[in-house]
């Protein structure tokens, strides 16, 4: 029973579900906000979940689900192509890293090394579009972005913790 | 049973030094295509074209909710502001009225005149409207993606709000378009003075406000002056409204866009038969 198609199916859509999830949520946060000054404060949805699904689902979001995520960012937001691939598999290769630290500590600790991971990569990206652009590019419209990211952390981890509690529970890690 | 074992081994061995393969493989393939697109290559165009065919249709289903929540937002603002509106209307309108009788005068004078210097006027553009479906305005950059359906569209042709200019296409692809915005960074326009007729560059700097820039230091420019296109290069006809100098200072002058996004649904790509898909946006980044 185990072995046929349907269950066979069922375990690579359930497999899917960090990477589709973590796509419908980034498009959601790509809706047109009707605000030049709003736009500033739009949060890098792709970013948290990458974090978060890198921190308590590696093994079913790796590399190749961040580089889905960073491809379709730069198609988005019209960044240079490979700029936010490369940003996304850096966070996932430094959260890997860091979660053998602080994996069971607390939320408090979890948020805080995220927002150092946000403004990492949020100081490389601007670097790395000064340079490409060779021009000086604004700072504090780049980092509100940022910040509005590190404000937004526990809403969207907490909607991610619904959607792993409801397809994705213990019962189904320990199959 | 020993030999199986060890054959396991290997296999979860070369499991890992796959992975590991890959992994190398993805970061050495997002430094390509950073490097490809520096050289403007055609995979680059094919790969943002295909994703942005692919993603647009799953765009467009999920603008339509916050579409609705915008409009029953507008509506109960603009019933709360209906008196005031009102007012400053018919105020508008009063005005209106006497520029109205002045235009009159001005068209028939406009026609005496290219009567008598055998004026041929340029050709009539011609415009589609295309359905704003996703904003990306970060700090990073401001563009907006177009539903355009089955009209064809050109990457340069200029893209207008209600009144005045608000940016140019920067990507076609088979239903959809990318619009990069006067705000953005990558986005100079050749402007002019209306009123004293100098010229200038309009550079986007990712701030709401963009900036003249190559202006000259004698030139006369004041608060509210407003900036319309020059027409010089090519991409955008002359004249076209794009907005007002909103402050000068130390040299630097901001420029506050007219056209309003905030209250936009769609937006108007023209055809002014100046666009070529063929013709690269003329780079002023290295003047800078």
């Amino acid at each position: 029973m185990r072995d046929s198609f349907s269950e066979k199916m069922r375990l690579f859509l359930l497999n899917g579900i960090p990477l589709l999830s973590s796509l419908v949520l980034m498009f959601l946060f790509f809706m047109p906000l009707s605000s030049v000054q709003l736009n500033y404060f739009r949060p890098f949805v792709g970013l948290i979940c990458v974090y978060y699904w890198t921190l308590k689902r590696e093994d079913l979001f790796g590399f190749c689900s961040a580089f889905i995520i960073g491809f379709l960012t730069d198609v988005y937001s019209s960044s240079p192509l490979g700029v936010n691939i490369l940003l996304m598999m850096g966070v996932i290769a430094a959260t890997a890293w860091l979660a053998h630290y602080f994996q069971s500590s607390s939320f408090g600790v979890a948020w805080f090394i995220f927002a150092l991971i946000c403004l990492s990569y949020t100081l490389s990206k601007w670097i790395l579009l000064m340079i490409y652009a060779g021009r000086f590019l604004p700072v504090w419209e780049a980092f509100l972005g940022c910040f509005s990211t590190i404000m937004f952390y526990p809403l969207i981890t907490l909607i991610n913790t619904k959607i792993q509690n409801r397809f994705l529970p213990q019962e189904y890690i320990d199959e | 049973m020993v030999r199986r074992g060890v054959f396991l081994i290997k296999t979860a061995e070369l499991k890992v030094w796959a992975r590991r393969v890959v992994v190398i493989a993805l970061f050495l393939l997002a430094f390509f295509f950073i490097l490809l697109n520096k050289v403007d290559s055609v995979a680059i165009k094919t790969a943002n074209k295909a994703a942005l065919e692919v993603s647009g249709p799953i765009m467009q289903v999920i603008e339509y909710p916050s579409r609705i929540i915008h409009r029953l937002y507008t509506y109960f603002y603009d019933i709360s502001h209906i008196y005031i509106e009102n007012r400053a209307l018919r105020d508008e309108n009063k005005q209106l009225m006497i520029l109205q009788n002045k235009v009159r005068a001005l068209e028939v004078e406009n026609q005496l005149l290219t009567r008598l210097l055998n004026y041929v006027p340029p050709a009539d553009a011609s415009f589609i409207s295309a359905k704003i479906i996703a904003e990306s305005g970060d700090g990073f950059t401001h563009i907006l993606l177009v539903y355009t359906g089955d009209e064809k569209v050109e990457k340069g042709q200029i893209v207008m709000g209600d009144e005045s200019v608000i940016g140019r296409i920067d990507e076609v692809s088979g239903h959809y378009a990318r619009v990069i915005l006067v705000t953005d960074i990558n986005s100079k326009i050749p402007v002019v003075v209306e009123r004293t007729r100098a010229r200038a560059i309009l550079s986007g700097d990712n701030t709401i406000a963009p900036k003249l820039i190559f202006l000259r230091s004698s030139s006369d420019i004041q608060e509210g002056d407003v900036i319309v296109t020059s027409g010089v290069g090519g991409m955008f006809p002359a004249g076209l409204p794009i907005g007002f100098v909103n402050s000068v200072q130390n040299g630097e002058i901001s420029v506050e866009t007219i056209g309003d996004i905030a209250r936009m649904e769609y937006v108007r790509i023209v055809d002014y038969g100046l666009s070529n898909s063929n013709e690269e946006t003329p780079d002023f980044s290295e003047n800078n």
